[in-house]
């Protein structure tokens, strides 16, 4: 009788492997820096893809009548480790938008503009590159990672 | 001083955790009961202090005081009181105190009164239990104190995030924490019966932490998901972030341990299981404490990276040695005695259902961490989306939702097919009736078809089940039906609150169902009392709001919604612009109901607010989800209940049981009640009008006015001609703007089968007369007695116009003054069509 019970718990993560492994080869996103995604050119037509970037505040341009938002993004690393390093996700953001040497991508994202779109947010971007060029995002999530926890306003008073 | 004294409590509670574990280790060396005695009072002192300084963290945010870095950085002075109390917990250093608190109160609760089976593991769950706490007071202590002084002294606090001023967040963090910290029991009983070596009975004495961990993680995720709703505005109410999934993962392995605490109970095997989901789950508490804090995991609402990632991955490290070490130590003990069940018995199911809960947690885990494992494995980093989510997952439910289906059809031993047949005719018919209703109510694809025929094969099940037990006992103990159903829930409430709880999954499957495969969604530019079509609804764009409060301005869009040309409701999504935080926060606006929810997000609008872009989502059966829910919970709280008890206790014994129970009774139902006001209490942006403006196209409304002269004007009189009828008033100063360009366009088509009409809303006649002279106006006007013309043209503010044409059905609704020039071009294209 056990080795029912091993036959049986053993089909059932097997097809869980299966959906794990032939989803991630279909639905699941490339994860790339803009750096990687303009390296693999036009290879990365067409594919499912996820690139993440610092938002560049002076680029952000919405239409509310398509609704349609055009901005772009700045490089920052991918690795996590690699972010510590530089000193936090804040600085990594900042120095990415203040540097014109770093790789840029131009999204367009035919939707309403995210609350949380503005300058120096980490915009984590799902989409497709198109043969332009631009990036065509069908999700965009968004962070800012000092606004809570680090900035202090400007105005003290004597303790 | 408030943060000195701080400082000193945690402290002080940090000396007595360590104190308490060596004490109960000491009197486990020497036998000695009075080392066991000042173990227990450790814990209770522990519990008391970090109780004071969570108080005391309180305090200063009610007072404001800002000098103390954590108050500042989440709390304003014009925030409301109750979400100055939600503050406490808003941020990492806060929650770690509560959770520090919590940890201490439950290792009070668990260890304070053994009963008799309890008694052997307690000295052993004592050591273990302060241990967890300690490393928590730790962390608090020296990483993460929330008492920590500002190097100068703010005029103000930063406020707390907008996106975090809902009610659902006072209740969702706090419901979370009681669950995480919950889970620390059946973890500590496990390790403590490894130690022991006494591996039969542990399960029965955690059952109902294991039950009330799972309880608050339940209500946490429901309450979080609901949030994600009313909140966040996607529509949506479940993303599969890595943070919402480290919540997740711990409520599948003790939602798996639940099931197998049963079978151990019944003497049915599931030992190693038991122990090993136990350790799974605490360790999948400490992972999403570490996901959160460590910045490892891309996830969008990560607390900001902070040094305490590597502690917590320490700590995983240490834990999962330690309960290795006890466990293979143990071997022998664990062995059970072979079981005989066949796969096709209800054990054979429950294993199952383990099985599923686990490859459901690894498939959320390896989900989670793609990213890093495929950068690993592969080199290439691979990201899974709601998408991949929802795919891998969405079998491994339909199969657990089968297996309530099947389940309760098999016999405790082996089944053959000719049982099945004979029990299984509801399960069926079940399933029939549903895929007929679904197929009536107009789903095609072929995936939500069995997915809900699934659904109806549980729920058939379920309701036979029920309904077989019900009739047999109301026959055998001559009772009538309604009592016996109380009489068999009281009982045996394990067994029927668990059926309660199944029912509430398949209620929410429904709704997962819905919004999930079947959703519609779109993006729409209204324009001002334009009608649009989407989704099954008509949309009418009424007007544009702008008011400011005391901390942002809000701008209100009104929207009205028509379903199959008749009045519905009025909808107001809206944005909040924090100005301080220049941060903009879209609220949605739903019409609940139970075949679908109309959810709108106020996108954008036109600067002169005669235009708004909104996203129009349908999300089918939704309510089925929260309703689903709360039968779910419900289930919950009834097995969890404390079964009567057939001996007597001794008076003292029973006293403090009752009291147990009422306080339980009291918390129980405030929690409801809390879950139920942060779920449907506040008003989500619908307004009800009795009647809506009638829409372009439908005839208008006929009334009989009493004009200035006497006379009497009605609609029905005018046959054949066009009607401008403008609602006004002489104390509104636009009325009296548009009034001579009314005026003009009057005397350019008097005589082309036109007619104005002016109907005085809520005014007095002489004003009206006065005006009218000063004015020079000549079109006929006439007053609205008791508002009723204004009540079926929908008019609630004025000025507002409409013209009817010559059919008598309305042609033009405009909201707010008019022009002489948007008069002319509606007048010439309708003169023109005659």
């Amino acid at each position: 009788m056990r080795g029912k019970f091993i036959i049986a718990g053993f089909l059932i993560v097997a097809a869980v492997i299966y959906l794990i492994v032939s989803n991630t080869g279909s639905t699941a996103h490339y994860f790339l820096t803009i750096e990687e995604l303009q390296e693999m050119g036009n290879k990365a037509v067409g594919r499912n893809i996820t690139v993440s970037g610092a938002v560049l505040g002076n680029t952000i341009a919405y239409d509310s009548s398509l609704p349609q938002v055009l901005f772009t993004i700045a490089q920052v690393p991918g690795d996590p480790q690699e972010v510590e390093r530089a000193g936090g996700l804040a600085t990594i953001l900042h120095s990415a938008v203040n540097d014109p040497g770093a790789p840029r991508l131009d999204v367009v994202y035919n939707d309403v503009k995210p609350d949380l779109l503005q300058n120096e947010a980490q915009a984590i971007v799902r989409g497709h590159l198109g043969d332009d060029g631009r990036f065509f995002a069908d999700e965009v999530l968004l962070k800012c990672p000092t606004r809570y926890e680090e900035d202090i306003p400007d105005q003290v008073e004597g303790s | 001083m408030l943060s000195e004294v701080g400082y000193i409590l945690v402290g002080l509670a940090m000396a007595v955790a360590v104190y308490t574990p060596i004490a109960t280790f000491r009197s486990m060396r020497r036998s000695d009961s009075r080392w066991a005695e000042s173990g227990r009072n450790g814990a209770y002192v522990t519990a008391g202090l970090l109780g004071m300084a969570v108080l005391l963290l309180l305090a200063a945010f009610l007072g404001d005081q800002f000098q103390i870095r954590y108050v500042a950085q989440h709390s304003s002075r014009d925030l409301p009181l109750y979400l100055k109390v939600s503050a406490v917990w808003a941020g990492q250093e806060g929650s770690l105190l509560l959770w520090s608190c919590l940890q201490a109160l439950f290792t009070a609760l668990a260890v304070g009164r053994p009963s008799e089976r309890s008694r052997p593991l307690i000295p052993w769950a004592t050591v273990f239990l302060s241990l967890i706490t300690t490393f928590f007071v730790a962390v608090t202590l020296f990483l993460s104190n929330p008492f920590v002084l500002h190097d100068t002294v703010p005029a103000d606090g930063q406020g707390l995030n907008p996106l975090l001023r809902h009610p659902g967040m006072v209740f969702h963090p706090p419901a979370l924490y009681l669950g995480y910290v919950a889970l620390a029991v059946p973890f500590a009983f496990a390790l403590a019966a490894l130690a022991a070596r006494r591996v039969e009975d542990w399960p029965a004495v955690v059952r109902r932490w294991t039950l009330a961990a799972w309880l608050f993680l339940g209500v946490g995720l429901l309450l979080g998901a609901r949030w994600a709703y009313d909140v966040l505005g996607w529509g949506g109410y479940w993303g599969w972030d890595p943070v919402e999934n480290a919540g997740l993962m711990p409520w599948f392995t003790a939602t798996a341990l639940l099931h197998g605490i049963v079978m151990q109970d019944e003497k049915r095997g599931f030992r190693v299981w038991n122990i090993v989901l136990a350790m799974l789950s605490f360790v999948l508490v400490l992972f999403g404490t570490f996901t959160t804090r460590s910045g490892m995991i891309e996830s969008v609402h990560a607390f900001s990276r902070s040094p305490l990632g590597f502690y917590f991955l320490a700590f995983i490290g240490l834990v999962v040695t330690v309960s290795v070490i006890w466990m293979v130590n143990a071997g022998q003990v664990l062995r059970e005695q072979h079981s005989s069940d066949a796969l096709l018995s209800s054990s054979g199911m429950f294993f199952l259902t383990l099985i599923l809960f686990l490859t459901l947690t690894a498939t959320v885990f390896i989900g989670s961490v793609l990213p890093t494992l495929t950068g690993t494995l592969m080199g290439q980093r691979f990201e899974a989306g709601p998408e991949w989510f929802d795919r891998v997952t969405g079998p491994q439910f339909a199969a657990l939702v089968l297996l309530i289906g099947v389940c309760p059809v098999l016999g405790r031993a082996a089944s053959t097919l000719r049982q099945l047949r004979a029990r299984g005719w509801p399960a069926l018919v079940g399933a029939g009736l549903a895929l007929v209703a679904a197929i009536l109510a107009g789903f095609t694809r072929w995936v939500p078809l069995i997915g809900f025929a699934v659904v109806g094969l549980a729920g058939g099940t379920a309701l036979a089940e029920f309904g077989r037990d019900v009739t047999a006992r109301s026959r055998r103990q001559q009772e009538n039906p309604l009592r016996a159903v109380w009489n068999l829930v009281g009982r045996n409430r394990r067994r029927y609150g668990g059926y309660v709880v199944h029912i509430g999954v398949i209620l929410m499957a429904l709704g997962v169902i819905g919004t999930r495969m079947v959703g519609f969604e779109t993006e729409l530019v209204l324009s001002s009392g334009e009608p649009v079509d989407a989704g099954g609804y008509t949309l009418v764009f009424e007007e544009l709001r702008q008011d400011p409060t005391q901390d942002h301005s809000t701008t209100r869009a009104s929207v009205a919604v028509y379903r199959a040309g008749a009045y519905v409701v009025t909808l107001q999504p809206q944005v909040n612009h924090y100005v301080s935080l220049e941060q903009d926060v879209a609220v949605p606006a739903l019409l609940e109901g139970l075949r679908e929810d109309l959810y709108l997000v106020l996108a954008g609008w036109g600067d002169d607010g005669r235009t708004a872009t909104l996203k129009v989502f349908v999300n089918p059966l939704a309510s089925f989800l929260w309703l689903g829910g709360l039968v779910f919970l419900g289930g919950g709280a009834v097995a969890v209940w404390p079964q009567a008890r057939a001996a007597r206790l001794p008076v003292p014994e029973a006293r403090r049981r009752t009291i147990g129970a009422a306080v339980g009774l009291l918390v129980g139902i405030l929690v409801l009640i809390g879950a139920g006001a942060a779920m449907w209490g506040p008003g989500h942006g619908a307004v009800f009008q009795s009647v809506g403006h009638p829409l372009r196209g439908q005839t208008a409304p006929g009334f009989s006015l009493t004009l200035l002269d006497g006379s009497t004007l009605k609609l029905s009189d005018l046959h054949g001609e066009v009607a401008v009828i403008n609602f006004w008033a002489s104390w509104c100063p636009p009325c009296k703007d548009e009034m001579p360009d009314l005026q003009a366009v009057w005397e350019e088509y008097r005589g082309q089968g036109v007619t104005f009409i002016g109907i005085a809303f809520d005014d007095e006649e002489a004003n009206v007369q006065r005006l009218s002279s000063e004015l020079g106006i000549t079109y006929p006007l006439g007053m609205d007695v008791d508002l009723r013309i204004a009540t079926t043209y929908g008019v609630t503010a004025v000025p507002e116009t409409f013209i009817v044409d010559s059919e008598g059905q309305v042609a033009y609704i405009h909201i707010g003054p008019v022009s002489a020039g948007m008069l002319r071009e509606e007048l010439d294209s309708l003169l023109e069509g005659q």
